[in-house]
């Protein structure tokens, strides 16, 4: 069995009297494509936040690619974020003023060097080869996800985080999109820890995990189909 | 890349752009004026205070015993380290005289003196030196004397003796007998009110005192005494004593002219030197605070800005953090904008400070001013100044932005 690449022992997070997470065991192997599954308010995007290093814990232990993210300073949670990980939003969140080979190489800037060959790249591999140029503004709903998921991917994170990734997209957007993250995952073997409230969504994972009120409730390990 | 995200963002937000230029360039444009000006009206106004009187008084030393000093000595005074400082000296020759005219008689003091006498020095441009130009508040009903057997009386001697512009008084000493003819009355609002003035050389004539004055006034031009400029010379090292004698104090200028003037000692008027040190100081002091209001008022307004702008760009600043950026990554490319701003507002600032400068010379004291080398760049570091003190508070919240919160699906 692959190692682990997030562990997590009695992890909460609370807002003030609210509980969002409650007491997490949790283990995630490295290569693993887990999707989170859950109401709204479920703590869903709670858990993923916390994995990413956007999140503080309030109590727990929580390991993610051998750093303990608890003893991580603001400055080091942003170094773990730019080294480790990448994040697709559910609302893409581009820079508006910049082009999409500009938005890709923002990424690049804050974790080394900007390097627009390989931007231009990371952009063909996704599809958007003939958008380079283009602002957020004048690409469509797939397009700016397709430019989302380049930017996650440039500095070749271990691990992917995609909060509702496709949940502003229509169903052959969709597809399109996690056809495409299946792709890239099988070419650079990061883990996935995808939020999603869609079962055809989460059934691309290996594992689904459901959380409700922020307890995990079941898990589910998914029998993997050339479909998704 | 920071390159392309800061043309970016430039071109993006051009209005939000424009307000905080326009902050930092009329700061550094203030700040360029009134630094500017500060110099030359401290300049001016000290040429302006010299109608406060003389502040050097140049007297025979009592060491040297003469109670005289020597006449031939006193174009000296314009060949001095400071002679260009010196804006004016007035010499005096004082007897006591019994004054007769009309039916009255009185004992009074008789003092010869420079009126407006032309001056020529060897190697030297001609000079005006005299009572009329050091005392400049005199008043004389009448007008000035030119001949030598002219005078002006002073207003309370003359009421005493019944005498009006036009009329006659005698001078008699030790039975020699000078016939004055009165050409104006004076009206200082001082003893010079109970003397007779006339032509140096007539009085040392009647007073058998041919080539002799008993005291010397001067106008100086000099800086506000501090710390360094009160301390006495004789304790001074050499470097120290060269700084104090190269430095327009009082006491230096005084110094200088005592050097030329064989058994004389000078001394600063130190009612009229310490009033105008003072003056002159307030006057810089306004000309500072005034610049660091300005300032102060443009950094406000740069703030204000980049705090609307700030919360614009929320968005923007939580997704930089998202994807890795650190406080020095954010930091920089807020600070990066600013700075770029900064420096064209300082140029842009400078310029038009340089002719509000202008502006401001020419209608306040009629004259032109020369900016100095030094302005140029102090206009940039003001305008940084403005840049980074209106930069904190806004950048301090752009830190505090929290990915989580502001990126919220």
């Amino acid at each position: 069995m692959a190692a682990s690449i997030i562990e997590t022992t009695g992890l909460t997070r609370s807002y003030g009297d609210i509980c969002a997470l409650k007491p997490l065991d949790l283990l995630v192997p490295e290569g693993e494509w887990l999707s989170v599954m859950g109401h709204s308010g479920s703590g869903k995007s709670t858990f993923m936040n916390l994995v990413g290093g956007l999140d503080r814990p309030t109590s727990g232990s929580l390991q993610v690619g051998g750093e303990n993210l608890l003893a991580l300073s603001e400055d080091g949670l942003a170094r773990f974020r730019r080294e480790f990980v990448g994040i697709i939003f559910q609302q893409h969140h581009l820079v508006p003023y910049l082009t999409a080979v500009e938005n890709v190489m923002m990424a690049q800037y804050f974790h080394s060097v900007p390097d627009e060959a390989e931007a231009r790249f990371a952009l063909e591999r996704v599809g958007l080869g003939h958008r380079l140029k283009n602002r957020p503004g004048e690409l469509s709903g797939g397009e700016q996800q397709r430019v989302c998921i380049a930017r996650a991917i440039i500095n070749s994170p271990k691990l992917l985080l995609g909060d509702e990734p496709t949940g502003n997209l229509d169903h052959k957007s969709t597809i399109m999109v996690m056809e495409l993250l299946k792709e890239l995952r099988a070419e650079e073997n990061f883990t996935v820890i995808m939020v999603t409230h869609n079962q055809e969504v989460a059934a691309w994972g290996d594992r689904t995990i459901y959380l409700d009120d922020g307890i995990l409730v079941r898990e589910e390990r998914l029998v993997k189909t050339d479909e998704g | 890349m920071l390159f392309r995200i800061l043309k970016n963002s430039f071109l993006k937000r051009p209005k939000a752009v424009f307000l905080i230029f326009l902050s930092i360039t009329m700061g550094a444009a203030v700040a360029t004026a009134f630094l500017g000006i500060a110099g030359e009206v401290s300049h001016k106004m000290a040429l302006e205070l010299r109608s406060y009187g003389a502040n050097i008084l140049i007297e025979p030393s009592a060491a040297e015993g003469g109670g005289f000093l020597r006449e031939e000595d006193l174009p000296k005074i314009k060949t001095v380290f400071w002679k260009y400082n010196i804006t004016g000296f007035a010499p005096y020759l004082f007897g006591i005289a019994e004054f007769s005219s009309g039916g009255k008689r009185e004992r009074g003091v008789v003092s010869g003196t420079w009126f407006a006498k032309q001056l020529e020095v060897p190697g030297e441009d001609v000079s005006t030196q005299g009572v009329k130009g050091i005392a400049p508040w005199w008043e004389v009903q009448g007008r000035w004397p030119e001949d030598a057997d002219e005078a002006i009386i002073g207003a309370a001697l003359a009421k005493r003796l019944n005498v009006a512009s036009g009329g006659e008084v005698t001078a008699l000493v030790k039975g020699r007998r000078q016939l004055f003819r009165i050409v104006g009355i004076v009206t200082t609002g001082g003893y010079e009110e109970e003397q007779l003035f006339a032509p140096l050389v007539t009085v040392q004539t009647l007073l058998l005192q041919t080539g002799k004055v008993s005291r010397v006034q001067v106008s100086a031009l000099t800086v506000p005494m501090d710390d360094f400029g009160k301390k006495d010379p004789s304790t001074m090292s050499k470097d120290e004593y060269e700084k104090w004698y190269c430095t327009a104090y009082v006491t230096s200028v005084a110094k200088n002219v005592e050097e030329v003037m064989a058994g004389s000692r000078a001394k600063p008027v130190w009612q009229i030197a310490s009033a105008e040190g003072a003056l002159l100081n307030k006057l810089n002091s306004v000309m500072l605070l005034l610049t660091v209001l300005a300032l102060g008022a443009s950094a406000t307004s740069v703030s204000t800005s980049l705090m609307a702008s700030m919360a614009e760009r929320s968005k923007e600043i939580a997704l930089m953090k998202a994807v890795g950026a650190d406080r020095f990554q954010i930091s920089s490319i807020f600070i990066g904008e600013t700075l770029i701003i900064s420096v064209v507002g300082g140029i842009v600032g400078y310029f038009i400070g340089d002719q509000l400068a202008e502006v401001i010379s020419r209608t306040v004291f009629n004259s032109t001013i020369a900016s100095p080398l030094w302005l140029f760049p102090t206009a940039i570091i003001s305008a940084f100044v403005v840049a980074i003190a209106g930069s904190i508070a806004p950048l301090r919240r752009a830190l505090l932005v929290e990915p989580v919160k502001v990126l919220k699906g």
